[in-house]
């Protein structure tokens, strides 16, 4: 007698190859690879028309021909548009809002984890809302205290108002980090007679490194491409970060398309290269207020 | 025979309370003592003046909080129930501002595109990543390259992306429809952002080419870290991809979920950049938002004789705070519900 049992009809299907899954397997890539193509062909059509000549652009060949390859929609960019002026000035205001919000985040952080002060749950969750606030809501009052401050269209005023809309994001990452670290390591070094001071600095903030390069990375992408908040407090020509220098062009050489393109080009490029060069961080910078907030 | 109970420990003299003198406590900095917390490890020491040393720690962020937020948040439900025209005095309103918003045609045609770029928005940006992500989680080669292409318009800001995209929509000269011509589609070849009825599905899709790489790589990770027996298990039982995809992975990412749903309601709600360097609202105010409506009754005032309308528009500025309020309440009380099941 037969050990296996076999309907007829499984007798009919017991010889063929599974063909499903290499037709899903296709299909997984023929999928992803279109959506890569539509992702990346508007980047690299902006990059070839910054490559061409003004009036070559917007003639029918996708690929600049020989003679129509040249560099000076960059120069005209640099030249005529600013966009020098543009890059340096989004430098000044995201280095030092990386810097203002690590010290103070850090430090936030640290106080709301490890110091059960009154109150700290209150302030906390006071803290927290202010997350869903959106910006529009506080644009009007915040130009009225900037103009009082005798802070509008000035570098310092708006890394001022930087760094205050992102502390509390800020706070919430840094003060998960330290809850995550150990506390004996902080317990031994107060037993071998470190002030609280002494604890934070030498043993706690080298404990999450990461979390510190990860939030500069994270501080770095906003602070870069924020716009609303530029475009609103900065008016001087000479004192426009990148992202109002390139919504000006826009309005100015709306016909140049090289020139606009070379202008996009550079207003990107940093934040590729920042990419390019630590990849991995990038990410869990931007994956660690999604996955940890 | 009876039983007599000993003096226990209870009885013993007991021991003072391990608290030096503050001389003492200048050499030996660390006593333990009643107060230690287990909840986060050890608290920063045990008496109370360690414990107030938070306060200095969370005073910067504090002092920003309220100088930078609470403050102009306080003023800004102040200025609304006003009429001020920026400089002089301001009147007292009341809420009549919130009341001429609903016979202002232009605040509803705002609200509405605002609550429609919201909606659509967030559906297609949450479902379209997951799907994505759950493609790129498959055992497939160069996920990486794929990865990478999928992340880079994420890295644009919203301002280059508009830029970018309103050179492809450009009638005539933009690739869109010269390629639409090329392929003898010449009637489709519109002049996108100035069609009334176009303007918003063409920013639309500005919004998901610019923002599918980041929800994509947040879903992407949550992902990776679904136990790979549960496939497995669910394999076992006959399940096929899609139903894998269906009761395993949608199920495990369900926070992560909710927390993208989150952040596309919170953007959606507050969308300003990509609007206002495509088309600045138009055509007539087809594509306004209401941040966009916003800002152009405050610090747009470039139409001749127009006096700025700072209270009006700092409730309007209310209005987008009530809905961004609501909607992260609203989400957070479904998907406390949908847990507790």
């Amino acid at each position: 007698m037969a050990d296996i049992a076999l309907r007829p009809a499984q007798l009919r299907w017991a010889h063929r190859p599974p063909a499903r899954p290499r037709l899903a397997r296709a299909s997984v890539y023929a999928v992803l690879t279109i959506v890569s193509a539509c992702c990346l062909f508007p980047i690299l059509w902006v990059v070839l028309t910054s490559l061409r000549t003004a009036d070559s652009a917007f003639g029918r060949s996708f690929i600049p021909t020989l003679n129509q390859w040249t560099g000076i929609g960059y120069v005209h960019a640099f030249t005529q548009a600013g966009v020098g002026g543009g890059i340096l000035n989004s430098l000044i205001v995201t280095g030092c809002t990386i810097c203002c919000v690590l010290f103070v985040a850090v430090l936030g952080g640290y106080g709301f984890a490890r110091f059960a002060f009154p109150a700290r749950r209150a302030l906390y969750l006071l803290m927290l809302s202010t997350l869903m606030v959106p910006v529009a809501a506080v644009l009007i009052p915040l130009f009225l205290e900037l103009k009082t401050f005798h802070l509008l269209d000035s570098l310092p005023g708006l890394i001022l108002i930087y760094t205050a809309t992102s502390v509390p994001f800020a706070v919430v990452l840094m003060r998960g980090f330290f809850e995550r670290t150990p506390g004996e390591l902080a317990d031994a070094a107060r037993i071998d007679g470190a002030g609280e001071w002494a604890v934070f600095l030498r043993v706690m903030v080298p404990l999450v490194q990461p979390a510190i390069l990860t939030l500069a990375v994270f501080q770095f992408l906003f602070s870069w491409n924020e716009f609303l908040l530029a475009e609103t407090f900065l008016s001087s020509a000479n004192k426009l970060t990148i992202q109002p220098r390139i919504y000006a062009i826009v309005g100015q050489y709306s016909t140049n398309w090289p020139l606009l393109c070379a202008a996009l080009v550079i207003a990107m490029l940093p934040i590729v290269l920042l990419y390019v060069l630590i990849q991995r961080r990038f990410v869990a910078g931007l994956t660690a207020g999604a996955l940890r907030g | 025979m009876s039983i007599r109970v000993l003096p226990g420990p209870a009885q013993a003299e007991p021991q003072p309370a391990a608290a030096p003198s503050r001389s003492a406590r200048r050499k030996t900095k660390r006593t333990f003592g009643p107060r230690f917390s287990r909840a986060t490890g050890s608290t920063g020491g045990s008496d109370a003046r360690a414990r107030s040393m938070g306060y200095y720690f969370i005073f910067p962020t504090l002092a920003l909080f309220a100088i930078f937020i609470a403050y102009p948040l306080v003023r800004s439900a102040l200025i609304s129930l006003t009429r001020w025209p920026g400089f002089g005095p301001s009147t007292f309103v009341g809420l009549a501002n919130f009341r001429a918003m609903f016979s202002d045609p232009v605040f509803r045609t705002a609200l509405l595109n605002t609550v429609v770029f919201c909606a659509v928005t967030t559906i297609i940006q949450t479902a379209i990543p997951l799907g994505l992500a759950a493609l790129l989680n498959a055992r497939i080669r160069y996920s990486a390259v794929f990865r990478v292409a999928i992340f880079l318009p994420a890295l644009m800001s919203l301002v280059v992306s508009g830029a970018l995209w309103a050179l492809i929509y450009e009638p005539e000269f933009g690739i869109l429809d010269q390629f639409l011509t090329t392929i003898g589609l010449h009637g489709l070849a519109l002049s996108w952002l100035s069609n009334t009825a176009t303007v918003l599905p063409a920013i639309i899709v500005v919004s998901l080419w610019q923002s599918c790489g980041f929800f994509t790589l947040i879903f992407y990770a949550a992902m990776q870290d679904v136990d790979q027996s549960l496939y497995e298990a669910a394999a076992l039982d006959g399940a096929t991809t899609v139903q894998q995809f269906r009761h395993v992975t949608v199920p495990m990412v369900r926070t992560i979920t909710s927390v993208v749903v989150t952040l596309n309601l919170i953007n959606g709600l507050k969308i300003f950049d990509i609007i206002y360097v495509m088309t600045g609202g138009g055509p007539n105010h087809a594509s306004e938002s209401l941040s966009t409506y916003l800002y152009s009754l405050a610090f747009g005032g470039q139409v001749a004789g127009a006096i700025p309308a700072i209270g009006y528009a700092t409730a309007i500025g209310i209005v987008i705070l009530i809905f961004a309020v609501v909607v992260v309440i609203g989400q957070m009380f479904i998907s406390a519900r949908r847990r507790a099941f």
